[in-house]
């Protein structure tokens, strides 16, 4: 590991006024579970990181008329233990608990979950220069893929580790984000990026913008959400496959849903064409088979990962079924 | 408790099993002396720690606790290739880096695996160290390798050691008993199955690393080891220093599992830098380090294929084994299928393929685990084969005798009492008398795994009992704690001997200036250790005995010794304390003892048996495991609750690494890509069910006086072949390979739908 020195802003607008141009020298930090992993793994080596922490202001989970706003900083253990997220979006409260340990949930913030780098073992060996940081191929594509993307990805197979996230872009969560032109508000949907855009980033953050908060939706009245993560080991294991529903339910059908899959490609990964085939019909085993079936005509397994398809299909099934 | 009342409340068909030997008057009668009384008060009992509430407060200390004055910190250049020529090694920018005290070039010609030592640094601090090994400069001239199995046995694969061919082919174990083709023919069924286990990395929790000062040509090495003597012995060749010069300290280890027996390379390196630098030096390997270059678990391919009549008779049993520990050699995997099983006629072939991987160290329990996982499976497969009752298939073949019941009778061997005790708790009755009868998505099945290993002392172990004139008491012995709680039983010996509380006992161990020890390694500790103090503590109490009779003016012998006093046994109110008793003392007195020969007209085992029930979700291939039911003969029992602990430990290990663990290399770059704990998955707590451990309570008079045997490997060996077993009950398919990780699981069941 190489030495950094460590800022400690008072304000956003110190952050947001660091020179873009200098991003190699600087890193942002949240609560610092994934940022000096890479760090002391020398996977990166800034001459600096930028703590938020210091910034007062920006962890809070606040309901307004709106839906309810949730502060980058807030952490996940807090955010696990609120009981209005527990009652009106269950998918996000149990995508919270899913999530690695206590001590890391207790560290680890909102919008860090969202910004981490991905696990790739390739991307994480120092001694490998994948195109994510800058050389010119991709380790997993012909390697050891069984934990990697079998949607979505074409020049770099990373999946999008987050827990956080599938759950919030299915509950339709925005982001607000401060930027030194003007703070801006986009779908969480919109917020990440496949490698085929920018393969060094999986998000559209510039290096001294901030993610500065997350704002959910009033849940509707019969609205119903989970987040069902499959995960290898008990605990303290990324999801080889996980799904977040939400939905109304009318009967044995959906009025609406949404699902959004994590573990399966680059980004978290929306299944739109399953939820359409999905939405006002009886909903059977045999019909959400069926969707998820149509979904994964897309998927493009490697050698060791095409045991997710059969997963996807088994925990999406599960998951929907658990809202009936 | 009568046998009877031993036996009662069980199943018919084991009681029936049971009475019908119990006629023959064989198995326990035969091959293990009556049981003698129980004579002791604390010995066997459950004792808390001595050390406990130093450890878990931190105030132990271990090797990476170490800092001396003037310390320098090492630290080791790696090879990145996992085959290549070092063509030159310039040291030079990294020496003048202010700071450098040592640097030291280690490698010239080839390097074989990726981790491979290839220069050294002592800094001021790590951070500097660190900076100086990106600043050597090495030409290396990358060469083709082989990191996998498969394709080092390709034809025309590069070779990993230049001396010899990737699969030597003359077999590294060949054995043979009885007629193996007039075995197969005798045989009413015959099926032949392969099974195939994944490198294992030992990862403990305390990762490798030493200490190493000069004063003039003495040197003190503190040493996360498994063995303080070997260690010293070999500084002592390596650097061309008397033994008599150098010291080896060890106080308190998080872990070794067989990866810290001998001497290793930092070691001798930080000794090497810390004669260059001539101030101490600390080399503490890292997580990264630890996945690579110090040892892991050999994989294996095994192909057994074996004959059994229609009533379960076994009679013929053939292994062939490729197993790979990377530049090191294969583990040998045969001695289960050689030993439990009584089998005639048999044929063993085990075959090293050489890697160009870090090389195998043993692994708790070293090819027994891989071995136990085969046999246990395919004896589990035969079962279903000719459609009887597992338990009931090993009954069928109980040896007496080792090699199969063709050798020497086993001084003990309480496994039928194992199997009746597990089979009880766990409920056996309760398995699906079809492998995969069950409905439903999520399927329940009940396995089960016999065990056998060595677990023998070493004679000619050392133990000192030094009493001071005030009656205070030590036991000395220079063997090494590796976390299973030698101090305590040393403790508990000492104190049951001499009628004193363990507590009231000084330990010291953990030193070459101590009385010899051997390594702790293949189970030996305890029954070197044990026999051994309790021999010099008999001494110490002889020699009491005669001081307090003069004191009290009776007779040596009628005097007995209790809670800490001497008292008449005549006359049980006159007594006297050891104080007392040794109020006339001037000097210190130290006795000696030695763990004494056996005979060897007996084989010395442990045996044991694993029960697991587990729970298979057949859309997502997960299998949790519900419960571990085992029962283990390793002679007396010295402390139940370390006991206990050996067996939590050993199954925590095995549930692991079924379900788990697996070094991944990658055939492109030829390095192991999960080199951390994340990536590299070991259970977690949430992993881990109820663990229910008994003892058979044996007791083992001939082959040591505390009638004890090993306990260290024995619960690690059975537990993944058990709950594979319990995976192929629920489902109905068998996986033959560990790790049994979903995706494997799936594939199997997408077998058995095909």
């Amino acid at each position: 590991m190489k030495d950094f020195k460590i800022a400690e802003p008072q304000t956003l607008e110190q952050v947001i006024s660091l020179p873009a141009e200098e991003k190699d020298k600087f890193c942002l930090m949240a609560g610092g579970t994934d940022l000096l992993g890479e760090i002391k793994d020398e996977i990166i080596s800034p001459e600096f990181i930028v703590d938020l922490k210091t910034i007062p202001g920006l962890s809070y989970i606040q309901k307004d008329k709106d839906g309810v706003k949730i502060g980058a900083l807030t952490t996940v253990a807090e955010l696990a233990e609120n009981p209005l997220i527990k009652t009106d979006y269950p998918a996000l409260h149990q995508a919270a608990l899913a999530l690695a340990t206590p001590q890391l949930r207790n560290m680890g913030t909102v919008g860090g979950n969202l910004c981490q780098r991905p696990r790739c073992w390739y991307y994480r060996d120092p001694n490998m220069k994948c195109r994510k940081k800058g050389g010119s191929q991709c380790f997993a594509s012909n390697g050891r893929n069984k934990y990697h993307a079998i949607l979505g990805a074409r020049i770099c197979y990373i999946v999008h580790p987050s827990d956080l996230a599938p759950a919030l872009i299915s509950l339709d969560a925005e982001v607000t984000i401060s930027s030194p032109k003007k703070e801006k508000t986009i779908s969480l949907a919109d917020f990440f990026t496949l490698p085929q855009v920018n393969v060094r980033k999986e998000n559209i953050l510039e290096p001294n913008e901030v993610l500065r908060e997350l704002r959910i939706p009033q849940a509707k009245n019969g609205e119903k959400s989970t987040y069902l993560k499959f995960k290898e080991r008990g605990t303290w294991d990324f999801a080889v496959v996980s799904a977040a529903v939400k939905g109304t339910v009318s009967g044995r059908a959906f009025k609406d849903i949404r699902i959004t899959l994590g573990g399966v490609a680059p980004i978290p990964w929306r299944l739109k064409i399953a939820e359409d085939l999905i939405k006002g019909k009886k909903v059977t085993e045999n019909l959400l088979r069926q969707a998820a079936g149509e979904a994964l005509k897309e998927a493009r397994p490697l050698k060791d990962n095409g045991y997710k398809k059969e997963l996807i299909e088994v925990v999406l099934s599960r998951a929907v079924l658990s809202l009936m | 408790m009568s046998k009877r009342e031993y036996f009662k409340d069980t199943e018919d068909a084991t009681l029936l099993y049971y009475e019908e030997f119990k006629d023959k008057e064989t198995i326990l009668q035969q091959a293990t002396p009556e049981p003698e009384k129980e004579i002791f008060k604390i010995v066997g009992q459950y004792t808390p720690r001595i050390d406990g509430e130093k450890i878990v407060t931190g105030q132990a200390p271990y090797t990476h606790d170490i800092s001396l004055k003037g310390m320098l910190f090492g630290k080791i250049l790696r090879s990145p290739h996992a085959c290549a020529e070092v063509v030159s090694v310039d040291l030079s920018e990294a020496e003048s880096l202010p700071g450098v005290k040592a640097a030291l070039p280690l490698k010239k010609g080839r390097v074989n695996y990726a981790g491979e030592p290839v220069a050294a640094i002592a800094a001021t601090d790590e951070k500097i160290a660190e900076e100086a090994l990106r600043l050597i400069k090495v030409d290396y001239k990358p060469l083709p390798f082989a990191v996998t199995v498969e394709k080092a046995m390709e034809e025309g694969a590069p070779q990993v050691l230049e001396d010899r061919p990737n699969v030597p082919p003359k077999p590294f174990n060949d054995y043979s008993r009885g007629d193996i083709e007039k075995g197969f023919k005798e045989a009413d069924f015959i099926i032949e199955r392969t099974y195939k286990t994944a490198v294992e990395i030992h990862h403990t929790a305390e990762t490798h690393g030493s200490v190493a000062r000069w004063e003039g040509d003495r040197l003190t090495v503190w040493d996360s080891t498994q063995a303080i003597f070997s260690v010293r012995d070999g500084l002592a060749r390596w650097l061309r220093v008397p033994a008599s010069r150098v010291k080896v300290i060890k106080k308190y280890m998080g872990g070794g599992f067989g990866s810290k027996l001998g001497i290793n390379d930092y070691t001798v390196i930080a000794a090497m830098l810390a004669r260059e630098a001539r101030k101490p030096v600390k080399l503490i390997l890292s997580r990264e380090e630890n996945s690579i270059c110090v040892g892991n678990r050999p994989s294996s391919l095994q192909t057994i294929k074996g004959g059994v009549k229609k009533d379960g008779t076994l009679t013929a049993l053939y292994l062939k084994n490729y197993t790979s520990g990377g530049v090191g050699g294969g583990d040998r995997c045969a001695e289960p299928i050689i030993d439990v099983y009584k089998c005639p006629n048999m044929k063993v072939e085990e075959y090293t393929v050489y890697t160009n991987t870090g090389a195998s160290r043993p692994t708790r329990a070293p090819g027994h685990v891989q071995g136990t996982f085969a046999l246990e499976g395919f004896m589990e497969e035969l079962a279903a084969e000719i459609n009887v009752d597992p338990l009931e298939l090993r009954k069928k073949n109980y040896s007496t005798k080792n090699l199969g019941d063709t050798g020497i009778p086993y001084s003990s061997k309480g496994l039928d009492k194992c199997y009746q005790m597990g089979a009880e708790k766990i409920g056996w009755h309760r398995r699906n008398k079809k492998p995969g009868q069950g409905n439903g998505k999520v399927r329940r099945g009940l396995g089960m795994a016999s065990q056998i290993w060595w677990g023998t002392g070493r004679p000619g172990t050392l133990a000192d009992i030094k009493i001071h004139p005030d009656g205070s008491v030590e036991a000395i012995c220079g063997t090494q704690d590796l976390g299973t709680g030698t101090r305590t039983y040393m403790a508990v010996i000492t104190a049951e001997t001499l009628g004193l509380k363990p507590e009231d006992i000084t330990v010291k161990i953990g030193s070459t200036e101590y009385p010899w020890c051997g390594s702790s390694g293949g189970s030996t500790t305890t029954p070197s250790v044990a026999p051994a103090i309790r021999e010099a503590a008999l001494k110490a109490v002889e020699w009491l005995k005669q001081l307090a009779a003069s004191e009290m003016k009776i007779a040596p012998d009628a005097v007995i010794i209790d809670k800490g006093k001497f008292i008449n046994k005549d006359n049980p109110e006159q007594a006297i304390s050891f104080q007392d008793a040794l109020r006339r003392q001037r000097r210190e007195m130290v006795f000696h003892g030695e763990c004494g020969g056996r005979s060897s007209d007996y084989a010395y085992n442990t045996f044991g048996v694993h029960f697991a029930e587990v729970e298979v979700d057949t859309e997502t291939g997960q299998i949790k495991v519900l419960k571990v039911v085992t029962a283990h003969d390793s002679g007396r029992i010295m402390n139940r609750l370390t006991a206990e602990s050996q067996v939590i430990g050993g199954v925590t290990q095995g549930i692991s690494t079924a379900l788990f663990e697996e070094r991944v290399v990658d055939e492109t770059t030829g390095n192991v890509v999960n080199r951390n704990l994340r990536d590299y998955k070991i259970a977690t707590s949430m992993d881990i069910p109820e663990i229910i451990p008994l003892f058979v309570d044996i007791i083992e008079p001939r082959m040591n006086i505390m009638g004890t045997k090993g306990l260290g490997e024995p619960p690690r060996i059975p537990i993944s072949g058990a709950i594979a077993n319990a995976v192929f009950n629920a489902i109905g398919v068998p996986i033959r390979e560990i790790p049994m990780t979903p995706d494997k699981v799936l594939e199997a069941l997408k077998r058995k739908e095909g």
